[in-house]
């Protein structure tokens, strides 16, 4: 049980080492613009706004509404794309 | 040792499998929360609703989505066949052949004055014979004048003239110049 943690965490440090976490980052922001999930998003966050009063509303409050349905609207191609590139990532540097 | 080694590989796969969609989930928190803040930091700062004014001027300003028409909803091609009138020529040009007949009547622009210059150099050959024969007398009087018009004076049609052979002059003297170079390059080569 153990062993897994660690390889787990020992996987994420070389992720973050190798830069490779920010390039996942930037790749997923960019597929996610271009695809109009931002702006899908941003919708859904004016009506949680008009809701919830302009000067009344929290970052917990955007979080609470915005990240369930961000996590559902990603597009499966998105997805597999960046699957891909972890698994590609894993299968490369795993041989610790 | 290499037993652990080989059980951890063979686990690996549902493990591996397991960890790329953590990560994958991570990831899209992360891109989430960013939104999350852009957008708090928009609403606190005043400007999250900054694109979006009144009703009406909304509605006024709608993208038009309709055929023969541009997003503002004026027609594109209404002027294509309007007639223009030539402030110089006092002519009626058709809209689309306006900027050409304006640049050539006007005398402005690339053309007309690469246009004139053939003119000028084309009807100066013609004349050339005849200029030659002109006093040298007459041609100091006058004050310059259109090559085409009266007979030309020796100066200007000569460098009217030239100007038209510039071209080959200039083949000739780089013709001259290998030949000289060459000349001298065999004269070495077989004094050495």
């Amino acid at each position: 049980m153990s062993k897994d943690l660690q390889m787990r965490a020992a996987i994420n440090q070389k992720l973050i080492e190798m830069g490779e976490r920010e390039r996942l980052k930037e790749l997923l922001r960019a597929k996610l613009i271009e695809c109009g999930w931002k702006d899908q998003l941003k919708a859904h966050c004016k009506d949680v706004i008009k809701e919830k009063g302009l000067e009344h509303v929290t970052v917990e409050d955007l979080v609470a509404e915005i990240t369930p349905k961000g996590r559902a609207l990603v597009p499966d191609s998105v997805k597999k794309e960046l699957l891909q590139r972890i698994r590609a990532f894993l299968a490369q540097h795993s041989t610790l | 040792m290499k037993m652990e080694a080989m059980s951890l590989s063979g686990l690996d796969n549902t493990k591996l499998e397991a960890l790329a969609h953590d990560i994958y989930s991570d990831l899209v928190e992360d891109a989430c929360l960013g939104l999350c803040f852009e957008v708090h930091r928009a609403v606190k700062q005043g400007y999250f609703f900054l694109d979006e004014t009144d009703q009406d001027s909304m509605k006024d300003f709608e993208i038009v989505d309709q055929p023969g028409v541009d997003i503002f909803g004026q027609v594109y091609n209404q002027w294509k066949n309007k007639e223009c009138v030539c402030p110089n020529c006092s002519r009626s040009i058709a809209a689309s052949r306006f900027a050409p007949h304006l640049e050539k009547c006007l005398g402005m622009g690339r053309n007309s004055s690469r246009i004139a210059n053939r003119r000028i150099a084309s009807s100066n050959n013609m004349s050339k014979s005849e200029s030659d024969q002109e006093d040298n007398d007459d041609i100091n009087d006058n004050d310059w004048s259109y090559g085409s018009e009266k007979k030309a004076k020796k100066r200007k049609s000569d460098k009217v003239f030239l100007r038209s052979l510039k071209q080959p002059v200039l083949l000739v003297s780089l013709a001259l110049d290998i030949g000289n170079i060459l000349f001298y390059l065999f004269i070495y080569l077989s004094i050495s």
